[in-house]
C-alpha cells in the first residue's frame, strides 16, 4: 500500500483511464479470455507500484511482438476477427507500458493505447455503459496528461497551486465533454459504409432463438433480466403482469437430443398473413413490437396465436430501413435482414382453434433411440383419459405434478430425455415440453415444440419481456387445430431474477433505450430534424386556459439563460471586489510609465530611477523632465507633499513634449 | 484611427506559434484514423469518440491561450556578467488575474539558455523564476524578446508567445589571470587606504543636504526626509589612496581588442584588491581613479563597451 500512497497524482489517473478503456472493450464480451484475465492483474500490480518489466524492455518487447504476430496470424487464418485482434494487442501494449518504469513517456503511451482501446470498444459495443466508461476515460486521461505537463523537472506544487490546477482542469474537462457532445450532434452523418459491423449484443442477454433446440443445456438465460423486446398492445390490457405466451418458433423433428424444423422459408414479403381471425374472437390484439439488440435473433414473436405480421423496420447505424418479412410454413416469421433493433406490427387472436395448419409428417415421428420406458410411462400418465384432448390435458397435468423444475442441470448427457424422466426427475421448460410432445406422439397425437416467451411486465405504455422470460412448451394437433400445452411447473415459466434486480434492470433499460435512440441510432435524418427545429422553433401552444403556459423546451431555456445571467452577475461582482484603492502617487507613477512606454522606452525591466540615470548619462531630452517627475513622485509618496493637479499635469506634459 | 489600426495589426498577427508535440502528432494521427473509421462505418460511438477528441483539441487551444494571454514578463538583469561564464538570468512573471500554468520562459535571441520553468502563476502574485545563460563574448547584448511557451493543459500542443521586451545585457570581458601593469608600486598600502571596506561614500558622515536632481535615490536619508518634508541626501567622507590609471588602445580591433580589455579587467581586479584607486583611459572615455565595487563595475562596463561605438 506504500506504493499506492506515494504515487504521483498523474499515475493514478493514468491507471484509472487505462481501466476505463479496458472496460469499454471488455463490455463487448468479445475479448479473448487470456486478455480478460491479464489486464485486471496488471492493473492491480500497477496500482501497488509493482513494475516487473522495469529494466527488461528488450525482452518484454520481443515477447509482446511474438504475441502480436500470433494474434494477427490468427486473423490471417480467419480464426480471429481483425478488430478483436487489434484491441487485444492494444490491451497487451497498455499492460506492458503500465508495468514498465513509470516515466512520462510510458504514461503517455498508456493513454494513447487506451484511446485505441476506447475506439475498439466503440466499434464493438453499443451499450449505455460505454458512455460512462468513455466519460471516465476522457476525464482521467485529461487529468493524467495535465499532471504530466505540470510535473516537469519534478516541480512540487503547493496546496493552493494544486487547487488552482484542479479547478482549471475540471472546467477544461467539462468543456471538453460539452464540445464533444456538440461535435457529435453536428458532425454530418455522411457514411461511406464500406466496412460496417453489426453491433454486438453486449454483456448478458441473447435469448437463444436459434434454428434448433438442443436438450441438455443449462438454463442460464432464465436468470437474465435484460429486455429482449418491448411491445405496445392495442387494446391495452391494463394489467401489470401480462402472463402471455409469445410465440417464436415451432419445431416438429426430434432426433433424441435436438429439435429441428422440417419447414422451408418462402419468399420475403412486406406482410405475412398466417391465419384468418376466429369467428369466436371478439377482436384482434394488435402489437407494435421492438426487438432489442439483446434479443439476438431474426425470429419475430407475437402473442399466441399470431395471425398477421407487417411494417417491418430494421434500425442499424445506417438508419431505419424497411425490413422484408420471411414466412416459414408452420407459423414462423422472421426478418430478412440483420439489424441492431427490429420493429414490426403483429396481430394475434386469443381464441382457441385459430391455428388449423395441417401437421407435417415429422410432427408424428419418434426418434430412433427413444428409451423403451417412455411409452409405458406415457400410458401410465394418460390412464383413464379417452379423447385426444383429455389425454393431452392429463399428460400436461401429470408431468407438471410429478416432476420438478430446476435450472441446475448436468450439461450434455447421452439421453437427456431419459435423464430427465427417470434419473433426475427434474428439468427446465425444454425438458418438460419435449417429454410432453413425445408422449403425445406415443399416444397418436401429432405434436410440436414451440419456443418463445412467457410473461410481460408493464413499463409505462408498453410491456417489456426479458431474456429470462424465454420459454418452451408443446402444442398438440387435436380436433383439427393446434392446442397449447405447458407442462412446466408455474415457477419455471417466467424469468427467475429477483424483484430488485428487475427494478434496477428496468431503470437501466430505460436509460439504454434513450441511449440507443438518441446516440447509437442517431442519423442524418435526426440531424435534419434538429436543424429544422432550430430554424422553426415550436409555436406556443394555444390553450383555452387563461393561465400563461410555456412552450415545450422554454422552461429549460429560461433556466439556462437565468443561470448564465446569474453567473455573469457573480463574475462582475467578483471582479469589482478585486479592485483596490491605490495611492494617488502610485497612479502618477503608472501614468509616467505609460507615457515613457508610449515613447518607446523600456520601463518594465528596470527601476525608474535607473532609467532616469541612464537617460541623463545619454543626455536624452527626456532626462530632465523625468528626473523632476521622479523626484516629485518620491516626495509625494514618502515626504508627505502631495501633488496638485496642476503640478501633475505640468510634469506629465513635460514627458509628452521633450525639450530640445 | 491609429489605435484601431494597431489593434487590427495585433489581431492579425497575434504573435503566437503553435507547435505540435511528439505525443500530439500521435494524437492527431489517431484522431484522423478514428474520424475515417467513423465516416467509413457510420458508427455513432466512433463519432462520439471523435467529438471528444476534437473537443479536447479545441479546449487545449482555449486553455493554452488563456494561460499565455495577459501575461507580463520582465527580466531581472544580473549585476555583473562575464563573458563565457554561466550567469543566472531571472524573470519576473505576473498576470493581473486568473492563473497561468506550465510556463517555459526563454530568450528569443542569441543568448544560450535552457529556459526557466514556472509551473503556476497566480493572478496578482508575481513569480520570479530563473535559468542559467551564457554569453560567448564581451559587449552590449541586445535582448529583444522573450519566448513564453506552454503545453498546458494536455501536452498535445505547445503554444508559444513572443513578448517584445528590450533590454541590454552588458557582458564584461572574460575573467582570467592578469599581470601587474608597469610602474605599479608593489608595496602594501598604508593605513586604511587599502581596505576594501572603506569604499567611496561609506566613510564617516560628513553632511546632510537636499538631494540634487538626478542624484542616486539610495543616498536618501529616509528618516530626515520624512521629518523635514523634502528629500534629504547623505554625504560621507573619502580617504586618500594610491592611484593607477590603466589604458586600452581603442585603435585595436577584434580578438586583440578583446584580449586587451580582458587584461585591463584582470588588472583592475588585482589592483583594487591591493588597495589602489584605479582609473581607465580608453579612447575618448576617461574614468577618474576610484575604488570599490561600483567603481570596478564602471570600469568593467567601459571595457565591455570598447569597440562598440559607445565609449562615452
Amino acid at each position: 500500500m506504500r506504493g499506492l500512497v506515494s504515487r504521483p497524482p498523474g499515475l493514478l489517473s493514468r491507471d484509472l483511464a487505462a481501466l476505463s478503456a479496458f472496460g469499454a472493450v471488455a463490455l463487448s464480451g468479445v475479448l479473448p479470455l487470456p486478455v480478460l484475465i491479464i489486464f485486471p492483474i496488471v492493473f492491480v500490480l500497477s496500482l501497488l507500484g509493482v513494475r516487473p518489466l522495469a529494466g527488461r524492455r528488450t525482452v518484454s518487447v520481443i515477447v509482446l511482438l511474438v504475441i502480436g504476430v500470433g494474434l494477427f496470424a490468427a486473423v490471417a487464418l480467419s480464426t480471429l476477427d481483425l478488430v478483436i485482434a487489434a484491441v487485444s494487442f492494444a490491451t497487451l501494449v497498455t499492460s506492458h507500458r503500465m508495468l514498465a518504469e513509470p516515466t512520462p513517456q510510458a504514461s503517455r503511451q498508456v493513454l494513447l493505447s487506451g484511446l485505441l482501446l476506447v475506439s475498439g470498444g466503440a466499434a464493438l459495443t453499443g451499450e449505455a455503459l460505454f458512455a460512462l466508461l468513455l466519460t471516465t476515460f476522457f476525464l482521467t486521461a485529461s487529468w493524467s496528461l495535465a499532471w504530466l505537463v505540470l510535473a516537469r523537472d519534478e516541480a512540487v506544487l503547493a496546496g493552493g497551486e494544486r487547487q488552482a490546477v484542479s479547478r482549471q482542469l475540471v472546467v477544461g474537462s467539462l468543456t471538453t465533454l460539452l464540445l464533444g457532445v456538440g461535435f457529435f450532434v453536428v458532425f454530418p452523418r455522411l457514411s461511406w459504409n464500406l466496412a460496417n459491423r453489426r453491433g454486438s449484443p453486449g454483456l448478458g442477454g441473447v435469448t437463444g432463438m436459434s434454428d434448433t433446440v438442443k436438450l441438455g443445456g443449462g438454463g442460464d438465460i432464465k436468470t437474465s433480466v435484460r429486455v429482449a423486446f418491448r411491445a405496445e398492445l392495442t387494446p391495452n390490457p391494463g394489467v401489470d403482469e401480462l402472463r402471455a405466451y409469445w410465440v417464436g418458433r415451432h419445431f416438429d423433428s426430434f432426433d433424441g437430443s435436438e429439435w429441428t424444423s422440417s419447414q422451408r422459408p418462402l419468399t420475403p414479403a412486406g406482410t405475412v398473413v398466417l391465419h384468418r381471425a376466429s369467428r369466436r374472437s371478439l377482436g384482434q390484439l394488435s402489437q407494435d413490437i421492438e426487438l432489442t439488440p439483446a434479443y439476438g435473433s431474426r425470429t419475430l414473436v407475437a402473442i399466441d396465436t399470431p395471425t398477421f405480421f407487417a411494417r417491418g423496420r430494421g434500425v442499424s447505424v445506417a438508419g431505419t430501413q424497411p425490413m422484408p418479412l420471411v414466412h416459414v410454413p408452420g407459423d414462423q416469421v422472421f426478418g430478412a435482414n440483420e439489424a441492431n433493433t427490429t420493429t414490426y406490427m403483429a396481430t394475434s387472436d386469443g381464441a382457441a382453434g385459430v391455428d388449423q395448419t395441417e401437421p407435417s409428417p415429422a410432427a408424428s415421428g419418434l426418434p430412433a433411440g427413444l428409451d423403451p420406458r417412455v411409452a409405458p410411462l406415457a400410458d401410465e400418465l394418460a390412464r383413464g383419459a379417452t379423447t385426444p384432448l383429455a389425454i393431452a390435458r392429463q399428460l400436461e397435468q401429470e408431468l407438471k405434478r410429478r416432476y420438478d423444475y430446476t435450472l441446475d442441470l448436468p450439461g450434455d448427457v447421452a439421453d437427456p430425455l431419459a435423464d430427465f424422466l427417470f434419473v433426475r426427475r427434474a428439468g427446465h421448460c425444454e425438458d418438460f415440453a419435449t417429454a410432453l410432445s413425445l408422449m403425445l406422439r406415443l399416444k397418436g397425437i401429432p405434436s410440436r415444440l414451440t419456443t418463445g416467451f412467457f410473461g410481460g411486465e408493464r413499463a409505462g405504455a408498453r410491456y417489456v419481456v426479458r431474456a429470462g422470460d424465454a420459454h418452451a412448451w408443446a402444442e398438440a394437433y387435436v380436433d383439427g387445430a393446434w392446442v397449447r400445452l405447458d407442462a412446466t411447473p408455474d415457477q419455471g415459466r417466467a424469468a427467475s431474477g429477483g424483484r430488485w434486480a428487475a427494478l434496477v434492470a428496468q431503470s437501466w433499460e430505460q436509460l439504454e433505450d434513450w441511449w440507443r435512440s438518441r446516440v447509437v441510432d442517431y442519423s442524418f435524418q435526426d440531424q435534419l430534424s434538429f436543424v429544422r427545429s432550430l430554424a422553426r422553433p415550436p409555436a406556443i401552444a394555444q390553450t383555452q386556459s387563461s393561465t400563461l403556459s410555456l412552450p415545450d423546451g422554454s422552461a429549460p431555456r429560461a433556466v439556462l439563460v437565468a443561470t448564465g445571467l446569474a453567473m455573469l452577475g457573480v463574475g462582475v461582482w467578483l471582479a469589482s471586489r478585486r479592485r483596490q484603492a491605490s495611492h494617488p502617487a502610485a497612479d502618477f507613477l503608472a501614468e509616467i510609465e505609460r507615457r515613457l512606454e508610449a515613447r518607446g522606452l523600456d520601463v518594465r525591466s528596470q527601476p525608474l530611477e535607473e532609467l532616469s540615470h541612464q537617460l541623463s548619462l545619454a543626455q536624452h531630452p527626456l532626462s530632465q523632465p523625468l528626473a523632476q517627475a521622479c523626484r516629485r513622485y518620491l516626495e509625494a509618496r514618502f515626504a508627505g507633499r502631495p501633488l496638485t493637479p496642476a503640478e501633475r499635469s505640468t510634469l506629465l506634459a513635460g514627458l509628452e513634449t521633450p525639450r530640445r | 484611427m491609429r489605435g484601431l489600426l494597431a489593434r487590427l495589426r495585433r489581431a492579425l498577427n497575434p504573435g503566437r506559434i503553435l507547435r505540435i508535440t511528439p505525443v500530439g502528432r500521435i494524437y492527431l494521427v489517431l484522431t484522423i484514423g478514428i474520424g475515417v473509421g467513423a465516416l467509413n462505418t457510420g458508427n455513432n460511438l466512433l463519432y462520439l469518440v471523435l467529438g471528444l477528441l476534437l473537443g479536447t483539441i479545441v479546449v487545449s487551444g482555449i486553455l493554452s491561450e488563456r494561460v499565455i494571454w495577459d501575461l507580463e514578463v520582465r527580466r531581472l538583469m544580473p549585476d555583473g556578467v562575464f563573458a563565457d561564464e554561466p550567469f543566472p538570468l531571472r524573470y519576473e512573471v505576473r498576470r493581473k488575474r486568473g492563473q497561468a500554468f506550465a510556463l517555459s520562459i526563454k530568450e528569443s535571441g542569441s543568448i544560450a539558455s535552457p529556459g526557466a520553468w514556472a509551473p503556476v502563476v497566480v493572478g496578482g502574485q508575481p513569480v520570479v523564476v530563473r535559468t542559467t545563460a551564457t554569453a560567448p563574448r564581451r559587449g552590449p547584448w541586445a535582448l529583444q524578446a522573450i519566448e513564453v511557451a506552454t503545453s498546458f493543459p494536455f501536452g498535445i500542443f505547445e503554444k508559444i508567445r513572443t513578448l517584445r521586451v528590450s533590454d541590454t545585457l552588458l557582458v564584461y570581458p572574460r575573467r582570467g589571470f592578469a599581470c601587474d601593469p608597469d610602474g605599479v608600486d608593489r608595496t602594501p598600502p598604508r593605513g586604511d587606504s587599502g581596505s576594501s571596506r572603506h569604499r567611496d561614500g561609506t566613510a564617516d558622515l560628513a553632511d546632510l543636504r537636499e538631494l540634487a536632481v538626478g542624484e542616486d535615490a539610495r543616498r536618501i536619508h529616509w528618516g530626515k526626509t520624512a521629518t523635514t518634508g523634502k528629500l534629504i541626501g547623505v554625504e560621507r567622507e573619502r580617504e586618500e589612496r594610491r592611484q593607477v590609471t590603466l589604458s586600452v588602445d581603442a585603435g585595436l580591433s577584434g580578438e586583440e581588442l578583446d584580449r586587451a580589455c580582458e587584461d585591463a579587467a584582470g588588472q583592475t581586479a588585482l589592483l583594487l584588491a591591493r588597495g589602489y584607486d584605479v582609473g581607465l583611459d580608453v579612447g575618448r572615455r576617461h574614468l577618474r581613479p576610484g575604488h570599490g565595487a561600483p567603481h570596478e563595475r564602471r570600469i568593467l562596463s567601459a571595457l565591455a563597451l570598447v569597440g562598440f561605438g559607445d565609449e562615452r
